[in-house]
């Protein structure tokens, strides 16, 4: 589904990826780790084109990201996105927040838009706050409408930067129980995220990621019995202290 | 000081008989109106389309519309309109500047100028302000609508845009009430707004106390009006839940 080859990026002289590469088979879950300026999240911006790549190749469902001709607006539209700080639209109502992109992107009419957006967001269990606005529900809330929003677009896969990492500890549940359903339920997902016990529960594979380079790419059970390396150790040992 | 009051002035004719100086104030009133407000179209037009060019991420674009900003707002008001209405009109290519002044009755020729001067003018501020709303505003709002499939265009215009202008109401209002003010350069040119007729007014009765008592007021009033209008866009443009909302 996502192949990501030989990729390198840099800020004029500043290196921020070198030679990652790395795939995501359809209906896998891989959950992207490391400490803080280690590149993960800029490498989840390079699979749907919102950070353009120097050097290597990453294709979605075939097609190619980095090539100048391909229809980016075209491509992301199938490939859902979930960010850090919700970014649900404040001047929209929540409705709206589901069924903008749907209309005026895959054309959809408003009644077809307005029954799938209603529909996911009962999954995410905020049917009650369809008429409100996104600065009227707390953080958690606003995170699981921004899924229901991305959900809404029928993606072909999910990408995750860093979903939890904003909100407050309390909220942190109620977004990764709908992120364990939705991989559960066989979407493909690529999440960077520092929640190890998602990781466990759900992850088929753990990619740790150093200072701009893959340092590890293995399977959940491998990565958390015996970490190859001495830096995704001393990462583990750090966070799962605590 | 002995000064004769007469308020009365204002309901006597003036010297051609067919209006009387209240006539006067009140024709200054509305062409210092109409001007104002066919320039603030322009300025609100032209400087959100400069401030959108500002922000996109293309040198080319964004370099233009940057000397556009500096051109118009670093040369003085009235410099800029003495070059609308007396040079532009000589170096016109294609016979435009003889058919400006020629086929226009002088009164037109002046409004169109200063139309055009104060609305070029304003405009390079309102790019600035609407450009600052857009970089105001979190970064994550742009990926998110490119994630969602919007191209950048609707990006703008769905996602960018009405959030930046909600931000600069309160900017965007000093830019209009700035607009009723810097009308009054354009008697300079010999336009007979507010302020030409006020003194006017001075010229033909001499009691310049009134008269010019009358220009204020007068001003003040359509500020106050301006302002009561930008405040009930302000408030009915509130996000719900957000900053200054409910």
């Amino acid at each position: 589904m996502i192949t990501i080859e030989k990729v390198s990026k840099h800020y004029g002289s500043f290196q921020v990826l070198t030679d990652c590469s790395t795939r995501v088979a359809k209906g896998e879950v891989v959950v992207v780790c490391g400490p803080s300026g280690s590149g993960k999240s800029t490498l989840i911006k390079c699979v749907n084109g919102l950070e353009p790549f120097q050097a290597g190749t990453i294709t979605v469902n075939g097609v190619s990201v980095g090539d100048p001709k391909t229809n980016l607006s075209k491509l992301r539209s199938h490939v859902g996105m979930v960010f850090q700080h919700f970014e649900l639209f404040p001047h929209m109502s929540i409705t709206d927040n589901l069924t903008i992109a749907q209309e005026k992107v895959l054309g959809r009419n408003k009644d077809e838009a307005r029954d799938k957006g209603l529909k996911l967001l009962d999954r995410v269990g905020l049917k009650a706050h369809a008429a409100k606005f996104p600065g009227q529900l707390s953080g958690g809330q606003q995170q699981r409408v921004a899924i229901a929003r991305a959900l809404a677009m029928d993606p072909i896969c999910m990408l995750f930067d860093e979903p939890t990492s904003a909100l407050d500890p309390e909220m942190i549940n109620e977004v990764l129980d709908v992120m364990v359903e939705l991989a559960q339920e066989g979407m493909t997902m690529m999440c960077v995220t520092h929640e190890m016990g998602f990781a466990r529960k759900v992850a088929n594979r753990v990619i740790f990621m150093d200072k701009g380079q893959i340092v590890e790419d293995d399977s959940k059970d491998a990565f958390f019995g015996a970490p190859r390396s001495e830096r995704a150790r001393q990462f583990l040992a750090k966070i799962l202290q605590h | 000081m002995s000064y004769n009051w007469n308020w009365g002035i204002f309901g006597n004719p003036v010297p051609t008989g067919d209006t009387t100086y209240l006539g006067w104030m009140l024709s200054g009133l509305q062409t210092t109106v109409l001007l104002s407000l066919s320039a603030w179209v322009i300025a609100l037009a032209l400087g959100s389309l400069m401030g959108v060019l500002r922000t996109v991420p293309h040198k080319g674009l964004s370099g233009i519309a940057a000397a556009y900003v500096e051109v118009f707002r670093n040369i003085p008001l009235l410099v800029q309109l003495f070059i609308w209405y007396f040079v532009l009109p000589e170096v016109l290519p294609f016979g435009l500047g003889e058919r400006f002044k020629q086929d226009l009755d002088p009164v037109t020729q002046q409004f169109v100028s200063a139309m055009v001067c104060l609305g070029f003018f304003t405009s390079a501020r309102v790019c600035e302000q609407v450009r600052s709303g857009i970089n105001a505003l979190p970064r994550g709002q742009k990926n998110a609508g490119l994630a969602l499939g919007f191209t950048l265009p609707q990006t703008y215009r769905y996602v960018l845009l009405p959030m930046a202008f909600r931000l600069v109401v309160p900017p965007l209002t000093s830019e209009f009430l700035n607009i009723f003010k810097n009308s009054a350069v354009c008697s300079t040119i010999g336009l007979l707004e507010l302020a030409a007729q006020g003194r006017q007014l001075v010229d033909y009765t001499a009691q310049p106390y009134e008269s010019f008592i009358a220009v204020t007021v007068l001003y003040l009033i359509i500020n106050i009006v301006v302002m009561l209008l930008m405040r009930v866009i302000e408030t009915r443009s509130r996000v719900p839940g957000y900053i200054g909302g409910k």
